[in-house]
């Protein structure tokens, strides 16, 4: 049973007195944090480094303005963090940023990673049409109950490791009793532990995974099943993707956001898929009709061969795409199928191999002679 | 240029006739137009269309290259919303050359707009293009469309019969004056300038009718093959026209002044963008932004990330992604003179940033300052390109024109 540190304030306000309380006492040089942007309630990613600034920082606020696994990425790409800094990101944006990191992208070292027991977010169109600000009591009070309000994003309530991988401290939020009394931090490593030496509130002891939580987690795999329902590959097939993909504007608006896409230069913006002339007329002459830009579910797919094996489910492609296009749900789905494939889960294991990175002897000798 | 330093005319209405030939159009407008492209891939006037097709079994719409005229049945050569800008996807569809077929592209006034910039900027080829443009009411935003597509192809189908609600179509589509054939106020268009070959109008025709504008020397070829004589300007056109772009204009000045007092000073400007994820999407989505790799998005302006912290020391925190008003500033300046005020950076927004209304408004600013409208001229080089001796004078001391000011001066009048 892991040690858990109790502080007798609201959960976020408690650990907001402890992320302040690492800053002041230079355990710590910056924390990565959502902060407020606005008063209507946009928020962003903010790396503090001043405790006065800890004030304005709302840790678990439910909105996912980029995944932060990518920011993660950005900050640690060349060497690790120089200065140890703590950071406050979501399971869905940890796993993201430890598949980075077996991707070259980045450096865990030097960071204290910070995950919570995820009530999920609210989707990105939430912010400007006012069911944000609306709905947060109601957001607060669904994550004490462990129930599955209507306003998440549909991949979060249908998200079954809403627990983080390899955090050293999980904050305790879906199911915790009295979330606006209590705070509960569990240490989950020796560094953790060590950080909440000294810090406000008392060392007590307690278990995350109670019967209610895994209560929830069948609950979101059943909804699970229910999102992925209309993508079964016998009734939904190639013109399933077609026609779920006709409207696409070819703004490759997911692969930007996408934590795990993190190309330079994306094969399918590169010269490789460019036509000249005489590709067009040649297509023109065989099917009569063909879409400009071409190209559009080339891109889906070859998209999801790059880096479906990896994909979290975060949700965030769904969420900027400006044509409500279901990317999130077709990417899980088939993540799920190459996660049962490879026995692989992304971003479960800092030292669990990339599947197309290990070669086994053993491995497809049914496709082999 | 024959003229240099001749300023382009700020007014685009439609003062002087243009001869146009008529077409029925008893069985809807639709309908009529694959009537005429039909007539027109059969007879071999052009060999390839690319127009707006309805994916068949959704409510989207693609742009599509087509020669076989089967197709034709699904044509949406007006649809509700704007998908991809149409320049844009001409861009992509002749920026490596000469395209092979002689081919007609179906565009919006705005979409023609943006070819005609990006022909300058050397993104496409028009040498096998027949450019057509259309009189357009303007078109409903995409996430209005997405949401209950029945209901706004109806409020969009009561505007295109000129009896509509324009407050169903997006702010830029309210304000917009170049909805129909873009001309100076005097003394014509230079043989070649138009920016398409051929327009399109129906306004004020009360369904019945098509009339075709043949522009240009490709535009009267297209016309006169197919049977059709452009003999003389049409009253009522002329009439619809003038008053649909008085109401525009006015709406115009009144939203620049409005949205000027929201907007103008550095915090209300960053403010707008608070909301930014900085998915880029309205660069994407931008017709101008034709970079192959963008500035914004390129090693130039990546940090070290040992330097991030020092960043946020100096402030007390750093927000992530970094320089996101940088990247909508910088962006600006890069493409402002050629924004044609389409709005499809906006319909892109996932954050629903009035991005489109911004880059319109400064558009117009820098815009007149240049005296250039972008896109209505095809031999107008683009103002950062031409050199002109006797321009912005009034910033050097002294100045020819006598109006120059000290800096200091400058700041007071400001």
């Amino acid at each position: 049973m892991p040690s858990v540190l109790n502080i007798k304030k609201g959960v976020e306000e408690g650990l907001r007195l402890f992320l302040e309380s690492l800053l002041r006492e230079k355990k710590v040089a910056g924390v990565f944090t959502l902060r407020k942007t606005n008063d209507e309630g946009a928020a962003a990613y903010t790396l503090i480094t001043d405790p006065e600034h800890m004030q304005q920082a709302v840790p678990l606020y439910p909105l996912m303005p980029m995944n932060a696994g990518k920011a993660l990425s950005s900050h640690t790409l060349g060497s690790a963090s120089e200065a140890p800094l703590a950071a406050i990101v979501r399971p869905c944006e940890m796993r993201a940023f430890t598949e980075l990191i077996k991707r070259e992208q980045g450096h865990r070292d030097n960071l204290l990673l910070i995950s919570v027991s995820c009530a999920g977010v609210f989707p990105l169109s939430s912010l400007s049409n006012g069911t944000l600000s609306q709905e947060l009591p109601d957001y607060w009070e669904s994550a004490q109950n462990a129930e599955i309000p209507a306003f998440l994003r549909p991949t979060c309530a249908a998200c079954e490791h809403f627990l983080p991988f390899q955090a050293d401290i999980t904050v305790g939020v879906l199911g915790q009793k009295e979330l606006n009394k209590e705070c509960n931090l569990f240490l989950n490593t020796t560094k953790a532990e060590e950080m909440a030496e000294g810090a406000p509130g008392s060392i007590t002891s307690g278990e995350l995974e109670t019967p209610e939580i895994q209560a929830v987690r069948k609950e979101r795999m059943a909804e699970r099943r229910k999102l992925f329902e209309p993508f079964t590959a016998q009734d939904y097939g190639l013109s399933g993707l077609v026609q779920t993909f006709a409207p696409c504007l070819s703004c490759h608006g997911c692969s930007t956001i996408c934590p795990i896409c993190y190309c330079t230069l994306c094969d399918f913006d590169s010269k490789t898929h460019e036509y000249q002339p005489t590709s067009y007329s040649i297509e023109l002459d065989q099917k009569g009709g063909m879409r400009i830009p071409p190209g559009t579910l080339f891109f889906h797919t070859g998209r999801m061969v790059h880096m479906a094996v990896s994909c979290v489910n975060c949700g965030m492609c769904s969420d900027v795409c400006p044509v409500n296009i279901p990317v999130a749900t077709i990417f899980s789905k088939v993540g799920d199928a190459l996660a049962e494939e490879f026995e692989y889960v992304a971003g479960r294991d800092a030292e669990e191999e990339l599947p197309l990175g290990t070669y086994k002897a053993d491995e497809y000798s049914d496709i082999g002679e | 240029m024959k003229e240099k330093g001749k300023p382009a005319t700020q007014d685009i209405s439609p003062k002087n006739s243009f001869m146009s030939a008529s077409y029925p159009a008893g069985d809807g407008f639709a309908k009529a137009i694959r009537a005429v492209l039909t007539k027109a891939l059969d007879d071999q006037v052009f060999e390839a269309v690319m127009m707006p097709l309805k994916v068949p079994k959704t409510e989207a719409f693609a742009w599509t290259l087509l020669d076989d005229t089967k197709l034709l049945e699904h044509a949406s050569p007006l649809p509700p919303v704007m998908t991809i800008q149409g320049g844009k996807a001409l861009s992509e569809l002749t920026k490596h050359g000469e395209l092979i077929e002689r081919t007609a592209v179906l565009l919006r006034p705005c979409e023609t707009r943006a070819a005609v910039e990006l022909f300058k900027l050397k993104q496409i080829n028009l040498e096998n293009i027949t450019l057509i443009s259309i009189d357009c009411p303007g078109a409903v935003p995409l996430s209005d469309y997405l949401s209950d597509p029945e209901n706004q192809a109806r409020k969009f189908q009561d505007l295109m019969e000129e009896n509509g609600d324009e407050d169903a179509l997006r702010p830029v589509c309210r304000i917009c004056d170049k909805f129909s054939i873009p001309a100076p106020a005097e003394g014509g268009m230079e043989e070649g300038g138009h920016a398409a070959d051929v327009h399109i109008g129906f306004l004020g025709q009360k369904g019945k009718r098509l009339l075709l504008f043949p522009l240009t020397e490709k535009g009267r070829t297209l016309v006169e093959g197919l049977g059709l004589k452009a003999e003389s300007p049409e009253n009522s056109w002329e009439t619809a026209v003038q008053t649909m772009t008085d109401a525009r204009r006015k709406n115009r000045q009144a939203f620049n002044k409005d949205f000027l007092s929201r907007i103008s000073g550095p915090d209300p400007f960053s403010e707008m963008f608070d909301a930014c994820i900085n998915c880029h999407n309205c660069m994407r989505a931008c017709p101008i932004c034709y970079c192959q790799q963008c500035y914004y998005d390129s090693e130039a302006i990546r940090l070290p990330s040992e330097n991030y912290l020092e960043r946020a020391k100096k402030r007390g925190g750093l927000r992530f992604p970094l320089d996101t008003l940088l990247f909508h500033l910088g962006r600006m300046s890069h493409m402002v003179l050629s924004c044609v005020s389409c709005g499809a950076c906006e319909d892109a927004c996932p954050a629903s940033i009035p991005v489109g209304q911004i880059f319109s408004l400064v558009g117009d600013q820098t815009q007149s300052s240049f005296e250039y409208v972008p896109g209505i001229n095809r031999l107008q080089p683009l103002p950062l390109q031409a050199f002109r001796e006797d321009e912005f004078c009034e910033v050097e001391i002294p100045c020819e024109c006598g109006e120059g000011q000290a800096p200091s001066e400058v700041n007071k009048n400001a």
